[in-house]
């Protein structure tokens, strides 16, 4: 091709998006800009957070959180334990899908089936794989029964999207997943591939209407580019800043901080299966060498909360009254001397971008400072995945990490990195692990807090891991934006406002 | 005319059989999707159930068996990550990158030749080397740095042009201006010397001996014999212009494939990958063959059959 003919072709495709979009700007549109765009808006077939954030607004769950974090009816209005394994739900009798097509018990039923069928695939299995039946017992009654007592199943359902039988059996999962139907706040109107999804305001929602009349998602990867698009206002809210991008949007004086503390707990992570990480008096010199509160305040600008146990405030299971093993280099170096030679092991510390790298430094550095070799070891996300889930002798010795189950249960985070069972746990404790099975089928709350609580206390004495701080989530805002961010990183079009 | 085809297309062959199958097994070693699709509290047996929906759990060599023989079908498969036709993601992405790099080559066309020229003419002048300089500043600067100046000064402090994202004429300009400052400095510097070349050569003595001006000889003669190494760098531009895109599209969030590829590598999303893969593998072979076939029209002394000319 000549370059006269590249340059006439380029020439009619850039007209030809001229034409194409020009984004208006209006009061009664919101741009919020993602990381990515969504992977799918089938809400049973993916799972993260720049689907989850679009899709939710599609469709309705059992029940959802307020802003307070309190479990409060969405489709479903009551329910009632029938036995510990038994769950009755009364479901509203007004809501209609945006076809029109009102929602029955056949919907819920379908919906439960299908995110728990194994063939079917959903990422989400785990989240549900405890309900081994869902059956209508009356024409608003629907009844789900647990393979043994499940005391975070209605944490859980905050997830479950109810999806359309009639849509989803025509049309098929392929379909589906580009062209949702849902009975949620707003309607998806277009997806413009690898650009934007358009969703416009269902003026027929039996809840809260949307503030405005469409909104924009678009995937903008670079987090310094969201905040310039926040800046130069062509965007109304952008996610994931870090402390000092976000220390950036505050003095520029043209847009706001929306920040919160979130159910994300940052850990670090040692392997007590290989040595000399299986001495508890290298893991506690570790632990006193981590200075948590300078971490928190020195870099991460004091948006996050130093915890000293391995859940937030927001979790079911959260204890007050846990102190951080205190930062205290002097007892570290006690403890590093009297494990002599086998203190100075070569030890890795596994990391991928996606973690703060600030805080790896810092946390290297602090080692340091106490006779340790830690050098750090970045991979991509899906290698890091890959170490973190292999078997002991071979799984990294250090980590630093950050985990949400997005349920705010104990359960969903302590279960998985400190149970023996699980691929993530870098410890063999019976006594954690009684108490951790013991906890996860309890029915009765008073008695399943003390059994998380008894949990808390092992882990400070045996530090098989260190809890450092609850993590916040960063948004940028535009100045007239009304949201409240939520613990859950929820993010729900009809909880937003715009004041003039 | 006819063996010279023969061969390029048989290079060509082993060529893409070569890099899509290297691709193919890289990335399986390196990672698995399954993980980064499940959430973190999926038991190893979850894992296992979606590894097994994905059809990754099944012998890498029938993996690779199957992936040839789709191929062969062309069909390129279903993105695991977006549950949609690979081709229909490619397709959607392809217009933006077509538009980028077109801009990318204008920007770096339209100032680096003249740019080039110049500096041939005014060779040993003070004013050349500077102009030097400016060129090589334009290649040194990294693009994620570039890019994020020009959106801090045109789109926030200045106000003039849209910060990122595709849309009308003016979106495609900075990103244009950040892929392109790096092939402007290669033509500016290839005209430069391929001018100087022809210089010195008999028939421009000879013009300036009948009173031909410095002017009109350079644009009527010199030009047209100094472009042929500027057409094959080209070509080799182009390749380059769609590689160095990864990073300009990442920091305008312009949907090109450029950002398509990173995203894909780091969601391990293969099939897709490898779409690309072959596709780049496509686009670099055929444009070297165009610039072959382009440098026989220019110099006619050119025989593509590489026999006595």
């Amino acid at each position: 091709m000549s370059d006269t003919r590249i340059l006439a072709r380029a020439a009619a495709i850039g007209l030809a998006l001229a034409v194409a979009a020009g984004a208006v700007h209006a009061k009664d549109q919101v741009i919020i800009d993602l990381v990515n765009e969504p992977a799918t808006l089938d809400p049973h077939l993916q799972w993260n957070p720049d689907s989850y954030w679009v899709y939710r607004n599609v469709f309705d769950n059992v029940v959802t959180r307020d802003n307070a974090g309190q479990i409060v009816p969405q489709l479903a209005t009551s329910w009632k334990r029938l036995s510990d394994t038994e769950i009755e739900f009364t479901f509203r009798s007004d809501v209609k899908f945006h076809d029109g097509t009102p929602l029955t018990m056949d919907d819920v039923v379908y919906s439960v089936k299908r995110i728990t069928d194994p063939a079917f695939g959903s990422p989400q299995l785990g989240q549900f794989n405890k309900i081994i039946k869902a059956e209508a017992t009356g024409a608003n009654t629907v009844k789900l029964t647990t393979d043994g007592a499940y005391p975070a199943l209605l944490a859980q359902l905050v997830k479950l999207s109810i999806v359309p039988k009639h849509v989803v059996e025509k049309v098929g999962k392929d379909e589906f997943n580009v062209k949702p139907v849902g009975s949620g706040p707003y309607r998806l109107e277009t997806w413009q591939r690898g650009v934007q999804v358009t969703l416009s305001r269902n003026d027929a929602y039996w809840g809260d209407k949307g503030a405005f009349k469409t909104a924009l998602f678009r995937g903008v990867p670079d987090a310094a580019t969201r905040v310039a698009n926040l800046l130069a206002g062509t965007s109304d809210l952008v996610v994931t800043l870090n402390s000092d991008l976000a220390q950036q949007v505050e003095k520029s004086g043209r847009a706001k901080v929306l920040t919160v503390q979130t159910e994300r707990v940052a850990y670090f992570a040692m392997n007590s299966f290989k040595a000399p990480l299986n001495d508890v008096r290298m893991r506690l010199a570790i632990a006193h060498a981590i200075d948590k509160e300078g971490i928190v305040e020195g870099i991460l600008m004091k948006y996050p909360r130093v915890v000293g146990e391995l859940v937030s405030p927001f979790h079911f299971g959260w204890a007050d009254g846990v102190d951080s093993i205190p930062y205290d280099v002097k007892k570290a170096k006690e403890l590093v001397a009297q494990m002599g030679a086998a203190a100075k092991t070569p030890m890795e510390l596994a990391t991928a971008p996606v973690y703060d790298q600030r805080v790896v430094q810092a946390i290297q550095q602090m080692l340091a400072d106490i006779g340790l070799n830690v050098q750090i070891k970045m991979t991509d996300m899906a290698t890091w995945l890959q170490g973190q889930q292999s078997a002991q002798d071979v799984a990294p010795m250090l980590t630093f990490s950050r985990w949400s189950c997005a349920c705010q249960d104990a359960d969903g985070i302590m279960f998985p990195l400190l149970h023996s069972s699980s691929a993530w746990s870098r410890v063999k404790n019976d006594k954690i692990d009684q108490l951790l099975a013991a906890a996860r089928s309890e029915p009765d709350e008073a008695r399943r807090k003390g059994l998380y609580g008894d949990v808390h206390k092992l882990v400070r004495e045996e530090v098989p891991v260190i809890p450092l701080y609850a993590d916040a989530i960063i948004y940028g805002g535009a100045k007239q934006l009304k949201w409240t961010p939520t613990p859950n990183e929820s993010m729900f079009l009809n909880r937003m406002g715009w004041s003039e | 005319m006819g063996r010279f085809f023969l061969r390029r297309f048989g290079q060509a062959a082993i060529a893409i059989f070569g890099v899509t199958t290297l691709v193919f097994f890289i990335q399986r070693l390196t990672g698995d999707p399954t993980l980064l699709l499940v959430p973190e509290t999926a038991t190893k047996a979850d894992i296992e159930a979606m590894r097994h929906t994905l059809g990754l759990d099944r012998p890498m060599i029938v993996q690779y068996a199957t992936f040839l023989w789709d191929l062969l079908r062309f069909d390129l498969g279903r993105s695991f990550i977006q549950n949609v036709a690979v081709t229909t993601i490619i397709a959607a992405r392809l217009p933006y990158t077509l538009a980028l790099a077109g801009g990318a080559l204008f920007v770096a066309f339209v100032i680096g030749v003249p740019v080039g020229v110049l500096l041939a003419m005014r060779r040993g002048k003070a004013s050349s080397g500077g102009l030097m300089g400016v060129v090589l500043a334009a290649q040194s600067m990294p693009t994620f740095w570039s890019g994020i100046l020009l959106i801090m000064v045109f789109a926030v402090w200045l106000g003039w042009l849209p910060p990122s994202g595709p849309g009308g004429f003016s979106h495609l300009i900075m990103p244009s201006v950040a892929l392109g400052l790096l092939s402007m400095a290669t033509f500016a510097r290839i005209t430069r010397t391929s001018i100087l070349d022809e210089l010195s050569k008999d028939y421009v003595r000879s013009a300036r001996a009948r009173g031909v001006s410095t002017r009109r000889l350079v644009l009527r003669h010199l030009v047209r014999n100094a472009s042929i190494p500027v057409v094959s760098i080209a070509a080799l531009e182009i390749s380059h212009l769609l590689a160095g895109a990864v990073i300009v599209e990442t920091v305008f969030a312009w949907p090109g494939l450029g950002l398509l590829t990173i995203q894909s590598i780091v969601s391990r999303d293969f099939l897709v990958v490898q779409a690309i893969v072959l596709l780049g593998a496509f686009v670099t072979i055929g444009l070297n063959f165009l610039a072959d076939i382009l440098y026989s029209v220019i110099d006619p002394r050119i025989r593509l059959d590489g026999g006595p000319s």
